[in-house]
């Protein structure tokens, strides 16, 4: 058995810390009445008991799988390649939506460059055109670049599906619905 | 107003609500069209390798929401779609497990031990079709005892349990779901307390929304959107895409050998394969209907079961299971489709979502609104209306018209389904990444909510590398503020009896089974997590 992961040991380890980091730091410090409180003259459930109901679960199954389950055969590993990839993955959403957050407003700075009347993307946000460039351009982006990342190349096929899927997007979302904001328009 | 008629006003509620358009003067209605769609999507679903039900409904969800409002009126087009989607992905997961050893769904696995065999024999249309007729026939059975059990189920429980009773019994069901779903009874506890802990942030009945750390944006807590479906989808989209990424390079030629023989289906046949079925159906109907039991172990439970009958009772020229027998499929597929209905019983009787298809069941209801599941739903008032009941027999009535669907048009839909497998996941995944995204914003309006959510698939990810089940977070997380109230009143209403849980006999024995469940679970850690 040479190798195997004790990743059960560390997780119900880590679990037991963070419950007892909940019960007894963040818990009482973050909440406003106890587990029970006196109120108008008789006892009542305060806001602490739910929160380390939960805590409780988090603490028991911390001490079952650090100490029943430390030894069962194929416990998982996360390497550091998983690591790697997830941390891509997410950089890669997280520069789409700020490309979705703030390439609209930028590029309405840019039109008022050229213009006598300077422009505002807030009062532009349900024009057709201007309140897509960010939704369009963030989504394409995220999502070829996703593509890419998987299939380890940039390609002509992952752009194009970047594209399509913002597109079709925006018509199942945006053209039917009036009611309805695609990002970041709620936000700007 | 007698059982009969609300069951009546159910149906009229299905057939003659808003119109879609109407044919030769007769008139069809919108919700009948939505089953028919959420069915026929459910099947395309079913058949991609890479999604499943759950994701064609979180991305639904919105959508239909959009078109129909949050009046009552929305409610039942809205469910029947959603209760389309998962009969049509349920029997959708078979055709990519028989035609390329590739499940559509997880519980579709055990299809591909005996479907990817006969499909290499020539035999794959005849194998398609003993897999339909069998999930169709558990899908049937299991949703006639959900109309039996259910209404009984909720009365029982409205009339002999009050509030300590239904805190325990809350308690009972979140112990059962850490325990047996995904193998290890620690991760399912940690599951749980996380997702009970996720929601009780910036909650609580005090000015100063807890847990918030001073921060404007948890002081309103999660939005349940954000939590569901960025640990299940998310978090789903990310681990899958991980294993796309492994395989770049290794694709399978995905061909189909040339058919050959007798591929229809006849009386002899069904005769042969119908106890089988029977017996699968049964187990799975008995697993679903408890909560947290997925279908993966209905269809191993059915497919162990169905392999010790077929080794004595099979002629000795026959196959056996695992070499390409039709036993094998209908075993698995009656197991795994009995599920779907089963798993409703703890959902509308208790409002206990069982699984990931239940929980976009009270998502939906919770965000439409009028319509909450659980055993209030069940109040035969006699003299007055309880819309909440008429909904009740309409969902019903759809899932009646669903199975209506599946018998006549689903095994000819299905059987076209198998190009399915050439939409590569590397293209797929990333586009329901940006598409669940896009809907949670349309939902919340605030690019807050889309950083919870990846917040949410961060931790969907990490949960699934670890083999930690995330279901149990979504239904802690779902069931946690209605734990929390039950609890509140229960405590006054026992004029402040901190040991209510102890002094109530059958609120006592709800615990000690908790704790039972628990023990028995932690004694045979398993391994792994679906």
């Amino acid at each position: 058995m040479q190798g195997q992961s004790r990743s059960n040991l560390y997780l119900g380890l880590l679990c037991v810390a963070f419950a007892l980091l909940l019960i007894f730091i963040w818990i009482p410090l973050d909440t406003k009445t106890g587990i029970v409180e006196k109120a108008r003259g008789k006892f009542v459930i305060g806001d602490a008991l739910a929160p380390t109901v939960a805590a409780g679960f988090i603490l028991l199954g911390g001490l079952v799988v650090s100490v029943f389950e430390r030894k069962v055969a194929d416990q998982p590993t996360i390497s550091r390649t998983q690591v790697k990839f997830v941390a891509s993955l997410t950089a890669l959403v997280i520069v789409g939506l700020a490309i979705m957050r703030f390439v609209g407003p930028a590029a309405v700075e840019i039109a008022n460059l050229f213009r006598a009347e300077p422009m505002e993307y807030r009062l532009l946000r349900a024009t057709p055109g201007w309140k897509h460039i960010g939704f369009f351009l963030g989504g394409a982006i995220m999502v070829a670049g996703l593509v890419s990342v998987v299939e380890r190349k940039l390609t002509r096929r992952a752009v194009l599906t970047g594209i399509i899927t913002a597109v079709v997007l925006i018509a199942v979302f945006d053209l039917p619905f009036e009611d309805l904001l695609l990002p970041p328009n709620g936000d700007v | 107003m007698d059982i009969l008629g609300y069951i009546w006003l159910g149906v009229q509620a299905v057939f003659l609500g808003p119109e879609a358009f109407s044919i030769l003067g007769m008139s069809i209605s919108i919700t009948v069209m939505m089953v028919l769609s959420g069915f026929l999507f459910g099947i395309v679903v079913g058949a991609t390798p890479g999604l499943a039900g759950p994701f064609a409904m979180a991305i639904s969800l919105p959508i239909l929401i959009s078109v129909f409002g949050y009046s009552p009126d929305a409610l039942l087009p809205v469910l029947g779609f959603l209760i389309g989607i998962m009969k049509g992905a349920t029997i959708g997961g078979a055709v990519p497990a028989i035609l390329f050893n590739t499940p559509g769904t997880p519980d579709a696995f055990m299809t591909t031990l005996d479907g990817f065999p006969m499909a290499q024999k020539g035999q794959a249309k005849k194998a398609l079709r003993v897999a339909h007729f069998s999930s169709a026939s558990g899908d049937t059975f299991s949703d006639i005892v959900l109309f039996v059990c259910a209404p009984f189920l909720a009365i029982i429980v409205e009339s002999y349990l009050d509030l300590p009773e239904k805190t325990g019994l809350l308690i009972l069901s979140l112990s059962f779901i850490a325990a047996v779903i995904g193998g290890s009874a620690g991760k399912g506890l940690i599951s749980i307390g996380l997702g009970l802990l996720a929601v009780y942030v910036g909650t609580g009945e005090d000015f100063y929304p807890r847990l918030s750390m001073g921060a404007d944006g948890l002081s309103r807590g999660f939005p349940i959107t954000t939590a569901v479906l960025g640990v299940l989808i998310i978090g789903a989209v990310f681990k899958e895409l991980e294993e796309a990424w492994r395989e770049t390079g290794q694709n399978r030629p995905a061909k189909v050998p040339t058919q050959s023989g007798d591929q229809k289906l006849h009386w002899p046949d069904i005769k042969r394969l119908f106890p089988f079925i029977a017996r699968s159906a049964f187990i799975g109907t008995a697993i679903g209907a408890l909560p947290g039991v997925g279908s993966t172990l209905a269809a191993t439970l059915g497919y162990s079961v169905g392999r010790a009958r077929h080794q004595k009772t099979k002629a000795a020229d026959a196959p056996s299971f695992g070499d390409g027998t039709p036993e094998g499929i209908a075993a698995t597929e009656a197991a795994n489709s009995a599920v779907s209905g089963a798993n409703l019983i703890p959902v509308l009787s208790l409002g206990i979502p069982g699984n990931a298809a239940a929980v976009f069941l009270i998502l939906a209801a919770e965000s439409i609104g009028g319509f909450n599941p659980g055993p209030a739903v069940f109040r035969f008032s006699p003299d007055v209306v309880n819309p909440e009941l008429v909904i009740a027999f309409g969902l019903f009535t759809c899932m009646t018209i669903a199975n209506l669907f599946n018998w006549t048009i689903g095994g000819v839909f299905m059987r076209s389904m198998g190009f399915m497998i050439n939409i590569p996941k590397t293209l797929l995944l990333p586009a329901v990444l940006l598409l669940t995204l896009t809907a949670i914003y349309v939902q919340e309006t605030r690019l807050e909510a889309i950083w919870f959510a990846l917040g949410f698939g961060v931790l969907g990810y990490v949960m699934r590398v670890l083999t930690i089940s995330p279901l149990p977070f979504v239904i802690a997380f779902i069931l946690g503020r209605s734990l929390e109230e039950t609890a509140r009143q229960a405590y006054s209403a026992t004029g402040n009896d901190p040991f209510f849980l102890f002094n109530n006999p059958i609120a006592l024995i709800f615990i000690l089974m908790s704790v039972a469940v628990i023990i028995f679970a932690g004694r045979k850690p398993k391994g792994t997590a679906p």
